[in-house]
């Protein structure tokens, strides 16, 4: 038998040895997961800035269904369906999407994205670009083909909510250490960066862990519903309301007026805004119109819905409130989406974001630095001294590459877009492949100058590329574009800032000092 | 720490990383905690006495927190019949319960 001190000790160091190594396995893409998904609380205003010809006025969503409503009159009238996002403080631009009627053999037919401008409803002519939907697309689905890019972020996220919970319990004891050992030496270590990361956050950390999971809860988790139902479609019916369905009665009956039942849903929630339209058999007698209010309006990402007539106008039904678990389940996608944030929290985001990126950068460093020794290392270590080159002091420059692409590359070339992100992947694994040719703490130095210089670029070619440049930005009162300067020029300090760090060998990557770390400290993390 | 529990750490670390153990080990979590948590969270949405879309949202909302706990354990619990018997066994048992009881009507 076991004393319980034994006991505790023992479960504490199978939690050290499972979050080093569910922390390594995960770290690489958990860091790119990390960083992209930070850069995602601004997706609409990272493809405002990369179409910087497009200038759209706010146009309140009553007005810009009815442009929307005209112009698919114009191009569709005969569609089955209509779905038409609508602009908001954030996204300036209506967004379109047609279902035509199925073909002779019966397949479903789409039109791709249509984007119009919500005053005019003409279709906007702007560079091709995916904008902020590929860091977006990218959090989740690593570019790596459906379903198995979203299956590999799933496992990722369940090792980073194990490596949360392995951690915590690693580290309860060892809070005492942290203060009384560290502290009064001033001696600072990775482990203490590491743990100020985690440990300051850890609440934001284990919220936004979770919460992504239930972005794709369906996917990962779907037999609850075969459990309780012969068809998903029903659960998802009962969840998020009924969408309308059903077939067209063949009689024309003309359109009512978009903009009063629009002013009627928005009465209807209390002043909440119209996010999205869906119009089934547009001028049928049978048609209706599905009005879904924005998900940023409430904690709950779900919006509620009105349906209505599209031949009377009449209000057919609405969507029911939601029960604590559908309610848990909507809050928990909003606060991973922080889609209800306003300008300030979403910056507190994007720093609790960075904080996130950091622990996960530092996990990784402190993998190499706790097994560094004198003399040749060990071939393991080797790989994962450059892996963390390349995923940690790589993807910045990629991403700064993006975005000075989305410049450089002329506006009219063909498929720019693919483009923009092939320069994207060339240049972060690119990067990685050539440092490696360079001593482990000159490519460290020179892959990070690399991505603080592009990053620094990235004011300078705006400037020179468009009439959008921080001068013109400041006296025009844009503030999309100068935040995103000194965004830019932020992360080019801060990058410059850790290519400094580099260029003396830490103290505790010394051999002498690695060799009295780990007595010294008495941490079972050390142990792992 | 004392020397009586440095020793006893030294002697887990002997049995806690043999090569086979350790894959049983892995595997047990990742492919039979996964499992288990299905099984669990089927189980939970199939019985939890409330309105059929709470009990099926209530079951995928928790199934998580009940994989990464399980898989947690895994590492934890030195004998691996034990955790192999557990882990399996759990999801044996629920997925066999639900498919007793049968889709709700």
């Amino acid at each position: 038998m076991s004393t319980p001190m034994e006991e505790q000790t023992g479960l504490r160091k199978a939690m050290a040895w499972i979050h080093t190594w569910l922390g390594l396995l995960a770290g690489w893409i958990l860091f790119a997961m990390f960083l992209t998904g930070t850069a995602s609380y601004f997706r609409p205003e990272i493809t405002r800035w990369m179409q910087p010809e497009l200038r759209l006025p706010y146009v309140a969503p009553p007005r810009a269904a009815e442009t929307a409503v005209a112009y698919l009159q114009k191009v569709g009238a005969n569609d089955d369906q209509w779905t038409v996002y609508l602009p908001d403080d954030r996204t300036t631009a209506t967004r379109i999407f047609r279902r035509l009627p199925p073909s002779p053999e019966g397949k479903q037919r789409f039109v791709p994205e249509t984007r119009i401008n919500p005053e005019t409803g003409d279709t906007l002519a702007a560079r091709e670009t995916r904008g902020g939907e590929h860091f977006y697309r990218f959090h989740f689905q690593l570019q790596i083909p459906h379903p198995w890019g979203r299956w590999l972020a799933g496992l990722c996220t369940i090792f980073m909510l194990s490596a949360i919970i392995s951690g915590v319990i690693t580290h309860k004891r060892i809070f005492a250490d942290f203060f009384t050992l560290r502290w009064s030496k001033g001696k600072r270590s990775w482990l203490d960066a590491h743990n100020v990361c985690a440990v300051l956050a850890l609440p934001y950390h284990a919220m936004i862990t979770y919460t992504g999971l239930i972005t794709l809860m369906v996917m990962y988790m779907p037999w609850p519903i075969d459990v309780n139902y012969k068809s998903s479609d029903v659960f998802y019916e009962e969840a998020y309301g009924r969408e309308s369905q059903g077939p067209a009665s063949g009689i024309s009956a003309p359109l009512v007026p978009i903009a009063p039942l629009i002013e009627t849903a928005m009465r209807e929630w209390g002043g909440g805004r119209a996010s999205r339209l869906v119009i089934l058999h547009p001028n049928d007698q049978s048609a209706t119109i599905t009005v879904i209010r924005h998900g940023g309006d409430t904690l709950n990402a779900h919006g509620q819905s009105v349906i209505f007539s599209g031949s009377t106008g009449e209000r057919l039904s609405a969507s029911a409130p939601p029960g604590p678990a559908v309610e848990t389940a909507g809050v928990m996608l909003g606060l991973h989406m922080g889609w209800f944030a306003d300008l300030a929290m979403r910056w507190v985001f994007l720093l609790l974001g960075l904080v996130g990126t950091c622990m996960v950068g530092t996990g990784l460093v402190m993998w190499t630095v706790k097994r560094a020794k004198p003399g040749m290392p060990f071939f393991g270590y080797r790989l994962v001294e450059r892996l963390n080159i390349g995923a940690i002091a790589c993807l910045p420059a990629g991403m700064a590459a993006f975005l000075l692409a989305n410049r450089l590359i002329p506006a009219g070339v063909p498929a720019r877009g693919a483009l923009e992100v092939e320069v994207f992947y060339w240049v972060w694994f690119g990067l990685a492949a050539v440092s490696v040719v360079r001593p482990v703490r000159r490519a460290w130095m020179e892959t990070l100058a690399i991505g603080a210089m592009a990053f620094a670029a990235v004011p300078i070619v705006n400037t020179i590329t468009t009439n959008r440049g921080l001068a013109a930005s400041l006296t025009s009162g844009d503030g999309l574009f100068v935040a995103f300067d000194i965004t830019m020029i932020a992360a080019a300090a801060l990058l410059a800032f850790a290519a400094w760090k580099c260029r003396k060998p830490a103290k505790a990557m010394r051999p002498s000092d690695t060799v009295s770390f780990a007595p010294q400290t008495r941490e079972l993390t050390d142990a792992a | 720490m004392s020397t009586a529990a440095g020793e006893a750490l030294a002697r887990e670390g002997n049995g806690f990383r043999g090569p086979l153990v350790m894959a049983v080990r892995s595997a047990t979590a990742l492919l039979g905690g996964y499992a288990a948590a299905a099984g669990s969270a089927g189980l939970v949405a199939r019985v939890l006495p409330v309105a059929q879309v709470e009990a099926t949202m209530w079951g995928i909302v928790l199934s998580f927190l009940i994989y990464a706990a399980l898989g947690l354990w895994t590492f934890a619990e030195r004998r691996i019949v034990r955790v192999v018997g557990v882990i399996w066994g759990t999801a044996a048992l629920t997925f066999g319960l639900t498919v007793l009881l049968g889709v709700r009507a």
